[in-house]
């Protein structure tokens, strides 16, 4: 069957005009993502031990918890009943991809929130001892007003630490895995109908949360005046170099198999590449967001030779990259999708608004709340380590 | 066909063995590759379905049993299997059937304004279109949507006569697949697979997240601007429990809809079932279609 | 203490106070974690109970009454045989003819307000049925019973059309009226000239 999408007189089917999905559905795997990608880097200190990463791991989580916070805002702006939103879990569907999402984002945050409780447990204890005024109360209501911590408590709490973020990886791998397969199991879209889908999902956010993390590590560093921790740089880009090889591979992998053995969506998808996604998905993605990173990212991850301050600025900017790249992808696979119209015979506009609740306004407010938020967990919790001296003290 | 023979109603039993079942679904339904070129085999075609109906309810009425919080099993739960074992006995509940006959539209959208009606649709919206497809002597084929009140005085350019190497209407509404994919994916149980066999939309429970119009691969779903719910064409539901036939086909003026029991075998839709060689629209995807058309070509998705 | 096993088990330093005696101090912030989550579980499973409809999955794995709320929406588009029940003549002018097919609402309009009000007078002699509209020549109007003697109304259908089954009665109008020579060409009402209504010819 032939792809009727240059031609002529192309026909769509009625109801496809409307797409149903709009830049909402976009960001909401976007910021799921990040959620998922912070927290691998938080386990990468926490449970694989790779000490350099210390400078960075209590802000991954913090960063991971607002992340998360935020995840469902963009579900919510996107419902057409929002009010009937947690009919998800009163009576969910065990045949839809869909109905799993408020267990497993439930579940995937509690785990997050005991493990950020505990992890800043002390801080919260000692400026409940600290503090003043109304302060005082809300660091005590913050320690469920248990404000002492004995040397065995924090030896337990160590461990329970260790525990939840073993538990942490498989809940941040499901969540955001299972994003993919939302969009992999929908055999009517041959642009989505893939098995790869959860694994490109998994890779590209664990791409997104390092991406974010080293970015925003910079940033706090250059704003309060500190020099950012080479090492800890280092080894963040040689993680991003890693996993963005990963993601690349797969999602290569994904259309190269479609292209190469000629399947009978390769008709729909060369259409939809070579034109309405031309400069989304093959500059963007491919080029922009890929490939540039590939090439600069080994500069700050391997390069004993050149400056601490240029490999940190090529850092930053392979870290834009990749964002910009996973942007882009998530754009390409949620739009993309709705792109053509089930009869194959053509496209379909994508309207795009400014205003409104799915507006471009809405989707920047989206984007920017986790970062108010996490300016304001900033205020109020240590997001950098201790000295290991304060630390050892505790431990002993 | 042994599912009915063996006494498994316990609901782990049902959902193990519907679960077989469905998968073998799939692969009947590719085997019966050309089903309906001969009406020999597509008595055996009709049984069959007959049977993979009940076995999918089975399955999912079983696999939400074992999730569902404040459900207990009890028999009058599970649509249970009809006596006799083989699949011909009348079933307790009817069992539709739509034809959609491609040789007979004229294109005149009767159907279109009554469905418009009858179902409050918003416009720009639709339950139910008709295509028209145009095969020109120089290889090309275009498609276009039939207008709403017909071509007629509608003012649309029509293709030169002398072009056209052959020219056909396909009107589409819902295929009411026995294994829907928008009921698989709807997360709230608001989408219905009615105890006859049709696929409605629970206004009150829908939440609204589109993965439903998403998954139907026949573009029927929409999210309706109007009610902010999905929306989708249930064969005149609320006509049919009245036993009164869907407005469109009440409307049609020559016979290109026929809607009636497919389980009875004296009804108009049985007959001409028998006699005439149908087929079921993307059939490789295995949502097997309750609506079957006359007269398909394969330029028709 | 559980989890604490379970935090010793995984970790892979060695428990190095493994001998020493855990006190109820130093686990009192797990109990008022656990008391806290628990407290927000079960406030979630309240909450979650009540949004549950009563009827729901007593039938099928959906809100059993959504079939009743679907079924109970009105029946618009009159069917031939509600019109012939009272307009029985008009059921056998039309019978056996070749425009059996072409249904009432297709050159009378819904009559929904008409059947209604029909249903009522058959019980109440004091409601009168107002007389039928002219059609206004808009195939979506709102008007709710007409009658048409437009031949827009034949040509929805008899306009030639590239798609039509061959065997179809096709019109081109001009060729058509020229062959026939009809007195009034222009007339709107040229159609039933000859081919009547009710009891169409072809």
């Amino acid at each position: 069957m032939e792809f009727h999408a240059l031609h002529d007189a192309p026909f769509i089917f009625p109801n496809d005009a409307h797409p149903a999905w709009s830049i909402m559905i976009v960001l909401y795997p976007y910021i799921t993502g990040m959620v998922a990608g912070a927290f691998v880097v938080s386990t990468m200190y926490h449970v694989f031990h790779r000490e350099a990463l210390r400078p960075v791991a209590r802000l991954a989580v913090v960063t991971s918890l607002c992340l998360g916070a935020c995840a469902t805002l963009p579900l919510l702006l996107h419902l057409h009943q929002p009010l009937r939103a947690f009919n998800v879990v009163a009576t969910p569907s065990p045949t839809s991809a869909m109905a799993g999402f408020g267990f497993i984002y439930s579940f995937y945050m509690l785990v997050l929130l005991i493990d950020v409780w505990l992890i800043f447990r002390p801080a919260i204890v000692e400026r409940a001892g600290t503090a003043t005024g109304a302060w005082r109360g809300v660091y005590r209501a913050l320690a469920l007003g248990v404000v002492e911590i004995t040397p065995r408590a924090a030896e337990i709490d160590r461990r329970l630490v260790h525990a939840l973020s073993v538990i942490g990886i498989p809940a941040a791998c499901v969540l955001h895995g299972y994003v993919g397969f939302l969009f992999g199991a929908i055999k009517a879209n041959p642009w989505w109908s893939s098995s790869l889908m959860p694994v490109i999902f998994l890779t590209s956010a664990i791409v997104s949360g390092i991406a974010v993390l080293t970015l925003l590590y910079l940033f706090l560093c250059q704003r309060s005046d500190m020099e950012p921790d080479a090492e800890c740089v280092r080894s963040l880009s040689r993680l991003l170099w890693m996993f963005l090889l990963l993601a690349v591979v797969f999602e290569a992998m994904d259309i190269l198999h479609v292209a190469y053995e000629r399947e009978e969506e390769w008709h729909v998808i060369r259409a939809l590449l070579s034109t309405k996604l031309r400069f989304s998905y093959l500059t963007l993605q491919i080029v922009i967001g890929s490939l540039l990173p590939l090439l600069l990212l080994p500069l700050p991850a391997f390069s004993r030779r050149l400056g601490a301050g240029f490999r940190h600025s090529i850092a930053g900017v392979a870290a834009v990259l990749v964002l910009v790249q996973v942007a882009a992808m998530r754009w390409n696979v949620v739009v993309g999708g709705q792109l053509f119209s089930k009869s194959f015979r053509g496209f379909v506009e994508y309207p795009v608004d400014w205003f409104g609740r799915e507006g471009l306004l809405a989707a920047a407010v989206v984007l920017a709340l986790p970062m108010v938020l996490l300016w304001g967990v900033m205020k109020l919790l240590p997001v950098w380590p201790p000295s290991p001296e304060s630390e050892s003290g505790a431990k002993a | 066909m042994s599912l009915f023979e063996l006494p498994i109603l316990s609901t782990l039993g049902a959902a193990a063995a519907g679960g077989c079942a469905s998968g073998g679904c799939a692969s009947g339904g590719c085997s019966t590759g050309g089903c309906g070129t001969a009406p020999a085999e597509r008595t055996s075609e009709n049984s069959r379905r007959e049977f993979l109906k009940t076995a999918t309810t089975l399955t999912l009425g079983a696999m939400s049993l074992t999730l569902l919080p404040g459900v207990t099993a009890g028999d009058d739960m599970l649509p249970l299997p009809p006596p006799g074992g083989d699949g011909h006995a009348p079933a307790a509940k009817p069992m539709y059937g739509f034809l959609i006959d491609t040789t007979k539209c004229i294109g005149a959208g009767k159907c279109l304004t009554a469905c418009r009606v009858e179902n409050s649709v918003p416009d720009g919206q639709s339950r139910t279109w008709v295509e028209r497809y145009v095969h020109y002597k120089d290889g090309r084929v275009e498609v276009d949507l039939v207008p709403e009140t017909g071509y007629a005085g509608s003012g649309e350019v029509q293709p030169a006569a002398e072009d056209v190497l052959q020219a056909y209407f396909v009107p589409k509404l819902c295929n009411q697949c026995v294994d829907a994919p928008c009921n698989q994916v709807c997360p709230v149980h608001a989408s219905i697979k009615s105890p006859e066999g049709i696929e409605l939309v629970d206004t009150e429970r829908c939440i609204g997240c589109g993965y439903c119009v998403q998954a139907c691969p026949y573009g029927i779903r929409f999210m309706n601007h109007d009610t902010g719910v999905a929306d989708k064409c249930n064969w005149c539901y609320h006509r049919v429990m009245r036993n009164e036939q869907p407005a469109c086909v009440e409307a049609c003026p020559t016979g290109a809809r026929v809607f009636g029991r497919i389980d009875d075998p004296d009804s108009e839709i049985s007959k001409r079932l028998a006699t005439v060689p149908t087929n079921v629209l993307k059939q490789h995807l295995g949502t097997l279609p309750l609506t079957r058309y006359v007269g398909l070509t394969d330029e028709v998705t | 203490m559980v989890l604490f096993s379970i935090g010793g088990r995984m970790t892979d330093k060695a428990p190095t106070q493994g001998t020493v005696m855990t006190s109820f101090n130093d686990t009192r912030h797990l109990w008022a974690l656990g008391a806290f989550l628990a407290a927000v579980g079960l406030v979630g499973m309240v909450v979650r109970r009540e949004m549950i409809p009563d009827d729901f999955g007593t039938t099928g794995p959906y809100r059993a009454s959504a079939l009743d709320d679907i079924a109970a929406q009105p029946s618009l588009f009159q069917a031939d045989a509600t019109c012939h029940a009272c307009h029985e003549a008009v059921k056998h002018e039309r019978a056996g003819k070749s425009h059996e097919a072409v249904r009432c609402a297709h050159c009378h309009g819904l009559a929904v307000d008409h059947v209604a009000m029909a249903r009522r007078g058959a019980e109440d002699a004091t409601v009168a049925l107002p007389p039928a509209a002219e059609w206004d020549g808009d195939f979506l109007t709102k008007a709710d019973l007409y009658i048409s003697k437009d031949r827009a109304t034949c040509l929805s259908c008899h306009e030639a059309v590239v798609g039509m089954p061959a065997d179809f009665k096709k019109i081109d109008v001009a060729v058509h009226l020229e062959e026939q020579g009809a007195s009034e060409p222009l007339s709107r009402e040229t159609c039933f000239e000859c081919h009547g209504g009710h009891d169409t010819a072809p």
